[in-house]
């Protein structure tokens, strides 16, 4: 039974689910290295902004990785790292645009991610979409 | 002078790299679509288009040593080799994924590479 249940959640990363691993990875990597250069370079210049920039790399980090793995466990190691991320994305979107002094370089989440084209406020909404479709479909069975 | 003829090439090239970037993303989004894996045709346009990524770093990599001006180095080295390395990791996706979504791979890689051009092509021209 507990095979059963593995092969269920192998369906996070398969079909759809490899295009939500292809974005987070991408999204993994330019806010690390973004991030990477604001905190080693010029943290002093706007600590808040730069540590937030950190933790969105974190959280993209954490989500790509988890989804990838697809087990029982990541599946709520993602689902925490996803909503994490929409919460930030919507916390540092309404921060840069009410103070954006506080926020003088872009980071992934400034604007809502209007610097990326919006997807990083779009990519958690369709992760939990997603997430919710394998829960249905592994547990509900 | 061979410089500055070499400096001509640069955005013509990152040009001609972002529009045949899109065109394969378009092109896998369809196959995407219509179910099927990605095919021969498209695997020689990304061949082509990773000769042109790296022509495009060797030339710009050489543009920003030989420029004195204020040039973010690290992000310009960083987007270069992104760009290069970025291509093949999404054909071998691609090709290893026995499904329509191979192609869904493919097609992220490709869009991915028109932005980190464009990217590029900001970097270069806020030097001045």
């Amino acid at each position: 039974m507990p095979e059963a249940g593995a092969v269920g959640w192998r369906a996070m990363r398969s079909g759809p689910g490899r295009i939500l691993v292809a974005v987070y990875a991408v999204f993994a990597l330019s806010a690390s290295a973004r991030a990477g250069l604001q905190l080693t370079t010029k943290l002093d210049q706007a600590p808040v902004a730069y540590l937030l920039s950190g933790l969105a790399a974190v959280v993209y980090v954490v989500a790509t990785v988890s989804l990838a793995r697809s087990t029982a466990r990541s599946f709520r190691v993602a689902l925490g790292a996803v909503v994490l991320e929409l919460v930030g994305v919507l916390t540092v979107g309404a921060l840069s645009v009410v103070d954006p002094v506080a926020f003088p370089d872009e980071t992934v989440w400034s604007g809502f991610g209007a610097g990326y084209g919006y997807v990083p406020l779009a990519l958690p909404m369709l992760g939990l979409l997603w997430l919710r479709h394998v829960h249905g479909h592994t547990v509900g069975a | 002078m061979v410089l500055r003829r070499i400096a001509a090439v640069l955005v013509p090239l990152a040009a001609l790299v972002v529009v045949s970037a899109l065109v394969l993303a378009g092109w896998s989004l369809v196959a995407t679509a219509r179910g099927v894996r990605p095919s021969t045709g498209q695997l020689i346009g990304s061949a082509a288009i990773e000769v042109l990524l790296v022509v495009q770093a060797l030339v710009g990599i050489v543009l920003m040593v030989t420029d004195d001006r204020d040039v973010e180095r690290v992000t310009f080295v960083g987007y270069h080799l992104t760009a290069v390395l970025l291509l093949p990791l999404g054909v071998g996706w691609g090709i290893a994924d026995r499904s329509r979504w191979g192609n869904g791979v493919l097609a992220i890689a490709a869009a991915t590479e028109a932005v980190l051009v464009l990217r590029l092509l900001q970097i270069w021209g806020e030097r001045a």
